[in-house]
């Protein structure tokens, strides 16, 4: 559910020096994948005899399918210097631990994501703060639809309803106060200052 | 199994004052994502409900949503939800779906859950792995672990000294992940690149929004173009596009089913040793759904008995018939009256004599469309092949488009429809600029070009695609005043009014990446698959599967030793997946993608369940098994197969 590109030509030229087993994740490519570009470069290398096999599958992050498909092509991975990963981060770790005495490498970046885009992509982006503020704020988002995320109000630096860092984006401290008059609620805005509290869920996933 | 649920209810503390500022409540909680899908119950909606009447507040109404962030599902389901007199909504989710319920409604809505802050965005699978998403992978030169998440600073030059005994200082559960890259190195002989590694710095500065927003933003319009849901696959139609129609030697033998279409099959009208010619009618049709069959050789007859059916799981009757090689055409066969002479029923007793059926995998027999007994404003012909793999249409509309526009017209004039649509979609540019052409001048006829996405050519897709309007459940195209038809079937029905040659041959594509020549071929029915793969110079080795049709819809192909039929569009050679089904763990893309606007995961579960009756609820009889949801599966739980058995089952209902 990451959105990823390529690495430049030139690290991936040095990454692949040798032979390469690919690995192609388009599990999520309906969301993110850099497809045609990776194919290109493929079938170049194809035709350079550099490559030992490919392996075009998706969800690589499900550790039990990917071993599953990785032994099928136990040969072609032992005639390769270097496993190449075409997938988000989590798809190469995955592979990585499988492999483990194998160079396992990355061939795309990750697009940094400031706010989880969800099951679909949407419009709207959620942080995973864990303090939701919506209820103070119509139900818009300080934390991903300010630039600067402040959650008590307007920064001041907006120029006809435009943020000052993005001119393209709406300030949301203007729309949260057009939907609070909206819905009679600009009582909210007076509330006491909020504190955001950066400390992570830690041992949310193992309760 | 993790579990990544993204909400948890706020404390009532926290929710008291907001409670106390209102009444009326309606409440909205989503099923939530990202966990085993163990429980059709989750307990926080109650929970909620019984905080609020503790608070002695009016509770208007609950409704619980699956994947409240699914907007266009949500927008339906709230819509007559709340209740008059409803004051403010408490939505129990993650931050998504209370903006999107927000969105949606002029109330004032209230978060009455905080999301969880998990670090790193992870994966699809539900797997301890994450990723920070920082935009410049350091896995390369760590051996596969990242040091952003598994180490608690983040650091990316090595260990900042703290570890004690292999163990964080910052956290004494977590072994040090930069002890564990040391390990890893070593273990792989590279630790000179460890040492080799120039500082790196990392970047803060990379995020993009305006990127990410556009990235999104043309995501929706792919994924909502023309009808909700749909998905993408891989098309590798490049395999097999640029080949010319190669007529494909005659075969020494043909097997001709007598079941080659949907409903009964033909009676046999001919006994062994009978000498039959191209064209000849060799099967009667059994009933109204039903098809003759005819002779696609000149020969003799060496057998009628069961002969195993390439599509139908088992054995079908068949006419066995040894070609003479003369290719001698049968009397019946000669051209019949031109179009602007024949009357519809004319026309339409052409086609079912000319046992024709639909092409385009699904062989309903082509007269009864054609006689829909309601009126009809337009004629769809079916050019999408949305089918990865599959060319044979797009080399028919090439390579036959006078035909094909003929045929169209044969059908306008049959079913006195004011209009014909020819849809094709936009990654056959070189065949929407030919048929734009040649149709230019004829008043009727309109050319579409669509954006590809599969499974536009579902007929219920491309009618709502092209026409705007939904065919009613368990409805039929004809209810909104459309008959749709293939661009093979179109040039079938030309052939037969032109030169009278009832259906005995048609257009397959041979491809796949183990298809060692692949190549689209005019084949004769009863040709044998394997003998057409052979000709295509076999698989490039043994590890593969072999599929009627495309790779979404196909067929499996156990023997190979079956003949082309009628619906035969394709034969593709495929690498197998070797993958097994795991638990769901309700990522919620099968309900994204379904295009029929179904949830695929209530089917999976309810089949296990054998709750068949739950399945007619949530009209599994609606699905067009387009296995878009297989596809999408990030657990690879064989959808279809499960939604096929329900439907048997609530068909026995009745």
């Amino acid at each position: 559910m990451l959105i990823t590109k390529l690495k430049d030509r030139e690290t991936l030229e040095a990454l692949a020096a040798g032979k390469v087993f690919v690995v192609n994740c388009h599990g999520c490519k309906e969301v993110s994948f850099p497809e045609k570009e990776a194919a290109e470069l493929q079938k170049e290398w194809l035709e350079a005899d550099k490559i030992t096999g490919v392996l075009t599958t998706d969800y690589i992050c499900n550790p039990d399918n990917m071993k599953l498909r990785l032994e099928r092509r136990r040969a072609q991975i032992d005639e390769a210097n270097v496993v190449l990963v075409f997938s988000c981060g989590v798809g190469v770790q995955t592979v990585a631990e499988y492999l483990e005495g194998k160079k396992v490498c990355a061939g795309c970046d990750t697009y940094p994501l400031p706010g989880y885009q969800g099951v679909t992509p949407l419009d709207v982006d959620c942080d995973q703060c864990g303090e939701c503020y919506l209820n103070l704020t119509g139900g818009i988002c300080p934390i991903t639809a300010c630039s600067k995320s402040l959650v008590n109000g307007q920064c001041g630096g907006a120029k006809n309803g435009h943020c000052e860092v993005d001119s393209n984006m709406e300030c949301g401290w203007e729309r949260i106060y057009r939907r609070l008059a909206q819905i009679g609620r600009l009582d909210a805005l007076k509330c006491p200052v909020q504190i955001r509290n950066f400390a992570t869920d830690l041992n949310v996933s193992k309760e | 199994m993790e579990n990544y649920t993204k909400y948890r209810l706020k404390e009532i503390d926290e929710l008291a004052p907001f409670l106390a500022e209102t009444d009326d409540i309606f409440v909205v909680a989503c099923n939530k994502c990202f966990k085993e899908f163990e429980s059709l119950e989750e307990p926080d909606c109650g929970e909620f409900v019984e905080m609020a009447k503790g608070q002695g507040k009016n509770v208007t109404g609950a409704l619980k949503v699956d994947f409240l962030c699914n907007k266009v599902q949500t927008e339906k389901k709230l819509k007559d939800a709340i209740p008059e007199g409803t004051k403010s909504i408490f939505v129990v989710s993650c931050g998504l779906g209370v903006q999107t319920v927000a969105e949606l409604k002029d109330l004032p809505v209230y978060a009455a859950a905080n999301s969880l802050n998990y670090r790193g965005h992870h994966g699809m699978a539900l797997t301890k792995k994450a990723c920070e998403a920082c935009a410049q992978c350091y896995l390369n030169m760590t051996g596969g672990i990242c040091p952003i998440i598994d180490c608690s600073k983040s650091l990316v030059n090595g260990q900042c000294g703290g570890a004690k005994n292999g163990k964080c200082e910052v956290d004494s559960n977590k072994d040090c992940a930069w002890e564990k890259i040391q390990n890893r190195l070593a273990q792989q002989g590279r630790l000179d690149e460890l040492k080799a590694m120039p500082v790196q710095v990392r970047d803060y500065s990379k995020i993009n929004f305006e990127l990410i927003n556009d990235y999104v933003t043309s995501i929706r319009e792919s994924r909502f173009a023309g009808y909700y849901g749909g998905v993408h696959p891989s098309e590798r139609k490049e395999l097999s596009e640029k080949y010319s129609l190669v007529a494909f030697p005659e075969p020494e033998t043909v097997v001709i089913p007598l079941a080659q279409h949907a409903g009964a099959p033909a009676n046999p009208v001919v006994a062994v040793g009978d000498s039959v010619k191209v064209g000849q009618k060799i099967g009667e049709a059994a009933g109204f759904i039903s098809s003759p069959i005819h002779s696609s050789v000149s020969g003799t007859v060496i057998a009628v008995e069961e002969r195993l059916h390439p599509t139908r799981g088992g054995t079908a009757l068949s006419v066995v018939i040894k070609s003479d090689g003369k290719d001698t055409l049968d009397p019946s066969v000669k051209p019949n009256k031109p179009l602007e002479e024949l009357t519809p029923d004319e026309i339409i007793d052409i086609v079912r004599e000319a046992g024709i059926v639909g092409m385009g995998g699904a062989g309903f027999p082509t007269s009864v469309k054609l006689k829909p007994g309601k009126p009809i404003d337009a004629v769809i012909l079916n050019g999408c092949e949305c089918e990865p793999l599959l060319t044979a249409d797009h080399r028919v509309l090439l390579e036959f488009a006078d035909s094909v526009i003929y045929g169209l017209r044969a059908m306008l004039k049959a079913v006195n429809a004011p209009k014909g649509i020819i849809v094709i979609e936009d990654n056959k540019p070189d065949a929407v600029e030919l048929l734009t052409a040649k149709t230019a001048d004829i008043e009727d006829i309109e050319v579409v070009t669509a954006r590809t996405k599969y499974p536009q050519g579902a007929e219920k897709m491309l009618i709502k695609r092209v026409m705007g309007r939904q065919v009613p459940s368990g409805g039929l195209p004809a209810d909104v005043g459309c008959v749709v038809g293939n661009v093979s079937t179109a040039k079938a029905i030309a052939d037969a009014i032109r030169t009278g040659m009832p259906l005995v041959e048609r257009v397959v594509t041979v491809t796949g990446e183990k298809i060692k020549k692949p190549g689209n071929y005019i084949v004769k029915i009863g040709t044998s698959i394997k003998a057409l793969v052979d000709y295509c110079g076999g698989t490039t080795d043994e590890d593969v599967i072999f599929k009627s049709g495309g790779p979404m819809m196909g067929i499996d192909l156990p023997e190979l030793d079956v003949p082309v039929i009628k619906a035969t569009n394709g034969v593709i050679a495929i690498e197998p997946d070797v993958s097994q089904e795991v638990a769901c763990i309700k990522c919620g893309r099968c309900v994204d993608v379904c295009p029929m606007e179904l949830s695929p995961l209530y089917f999976s579960k309810y089949a296990d369940s054998e709750n068949w009756l739950g399945m007619k609820e949530k009209n599994v009889m609606d699905c067009i098994e387009c296995r878009s949801c297989e596809y999408i599966c990030s657990s690879k739980i064989p959808l279809v197969k499960k939604i096929k058995a329900g439907k048997n089952m609530v068909r026995g209902m009745k």
